[in-house]
C-alpha cells in the first residue's frame, strides 16, 4: 500500500475517495471479517458487524488524526462494534453474554459456514471460559496471528501484559482440552 | 492421560468459512450504501426565510410588550362583580357592617335612586321573605 499519510489524503479527497475506499475495502475486509467472526461466531452477525464497521470507518475518516495506524484504528472500531453487538444481542434475548456465546458455540455444529470438527468445537468452548480480554488476546494471537505490537496498538495494552495474558489463556485452554 | 499442547500439536484452525463470492458481493453492496459526499447547499430562499422570521419576531415582540405592560399595570384593580362575590361568599362582613360604613351622602343617593317596583312584585317579595316583616318593625 502507498505511504499511509498519502493514502489517508486520498481517502479524504472527494475526487479520489471512491477508488481509495475500494482499495481499503479490498485490503481489510478479509482480516476484519475474520477478527469479527472470531468474536461474534455467527456468519450473518459477522457480516452485519463488518458492514457497520466500514460505514463507521468511512464516516469518521475526517476525524482520524493519524495518531495510530489506520490498520489498528480500523481493528479498534471492529472490536468495539463486535462487542457492542454481542452485548445488545444478549440484552435483547434476556440472557448474559456468556450464555449467548455458549449458545452460539452449540449452534456451530449445524452452521453451514463452520467447517470444524470436535476438537475445534472443544477449543471454542474452552476459549469461551476465559475472561473477555483474554479471549480477545488469544484469538488475535492464535487464530489471526497478529504480532504483539499490533495487538498492543489495537487494544491499548502493553506488550508485556499481552504476553502474560496470552500465556495464562494458553495454560487454561490446554488444561481444559487435556481433561476433555 | 496425554497432556494437550497448543504449540506442539498441529495448529487448530477456527473452522469458520464464508459463502463463495461473499467478499465480492460485500464490497459492491457496501459501496452502494455509503453516504454520497455532496456539498451542503443553503438556498437563497432559506437564508431569506431566516431573516424574514427574525424581523417578524421583532415585530411581534414590539406589539406584544406594550399590551403586556398595560395588562400588568391594570391587574391590581378589582372589578365590581369580583368584589361583590367576595363580600357575599368569602368574607365575614354582614349587612350591619355595611350599613355602618354608609354616610349621609350614600343614604341620600340610595333614596334618590328611583326603583320602580310594581305592587305585585312587592307583594311577592313580602310573601316569600318572612324576615322582611321583622326588619320593617325594627
Amino acid at each position: 500500500m502507498l505511504d499511509e499519510k498519502e493514502f489517508i489524503q486520498q481517502l479524504l479527497n472527494p475526487k479520489t475517495q471512491n477508488d481509495a475506499f475500494q482499495k481499503l475495502l479490498h485490503t481489510y475486509q478479509k482480516p476484519l471479517y475474520n477478527h469479527i467472526r472470531n468474536i461474534v461466531l455467527d456468519h450473518d452477525d459477522a457480516a452485519d458487524v463488518l458492514q457497520n464497521t466500514f460505514i463507521k470507518v468511512f464516516q469518521n475518516l475526517k476525524n482520524f488524526k493519524g495518531e495510530s495506524k489506520l490498520f489498528s484504528w480500523m481493528y479498534r472500531i471492529a472490536t468495539n462494534e463486535a462487542l457492542t453487538f454481542l452485548n445488545q444481542k444478549a440484552r435483547k434475548s434476556g440472557i448474559s453474554s456468556e450464555s449467548l456465546q455458549n449458545k452460539a458455540i452449540d449452534n456451530l455444529k449445524a452452521d453451514v459456514y463452520f467447517d470444524g470438527n470436535d476438537i475445534q468445537i472443544a477449543l471454542h468452548k474452552a476459549i469461551a471460559t476465559l475472561p473477555e480480554k483474554q479471549q480477545l488476546v488469544f484469538k488475535m494471537k492464535y487464530f489471526e496471528e497478529l504480532k504483539y505490537e499490533e495487538i498492543s496498538e489495537i487494544l491499548g495494552t502493553s506488550v508485556g501484559a499481552l504476553k502474560a495474558s496470552y500465556h495464562h489463556a494458553v495454560k487454561k485452554i490446554e488444561a481444559l482440552l487435556t481433561v476433555n | 492421560m496425554k497432556e494437550f499442547k497448543l504449540n506442539t500439536n498441529p495448529k487448530i484452525e477456527s473452522g469458520f468459512k464464508t459463502p463463495d463470492d461473499f467478499f465480492d458481493k460485500f464490497s459492491a453492496n457496501l459501496l452502494e450504501q455509503l453516504p454520497k459526499n455532496e456539498p451542503k447547499t443553503i438556498s437563497l430562499f432559506q437564508k431569506k426565510k431566516t431573516i424574514i422570521m427574525m424581523v417578524a419576531a421583532v415585530f411581534v415582540l414590539a406589539l406584544a410588550i406594550p399590551t403586556l405592560i398595560k395588562n400588568a399595570s391594570g391587574s391590581n384593580e378589582i372589578d365590581t362583580v369580583t368584589l361583590e362575590n367576595y363580600l357575599s361568599y368569602q368574607s365575614n362582613v354582614n349587612q350591619y357592617d355595611l350599613i355602618n360604613e354608609l354616610d349621609e351622602e350614600d343614604i341620600d343617593n340610595i333614596n334618590n335612586t328611583n326603583i320602580v317596583l310594581e305592587d305585585k312584585t312587592i307583594e311577592d317579595i313580602l310573601i316569600n321573605n318572612n324576615n322582611l316583616e321583622h326588619y320593617i318593625i325594627e
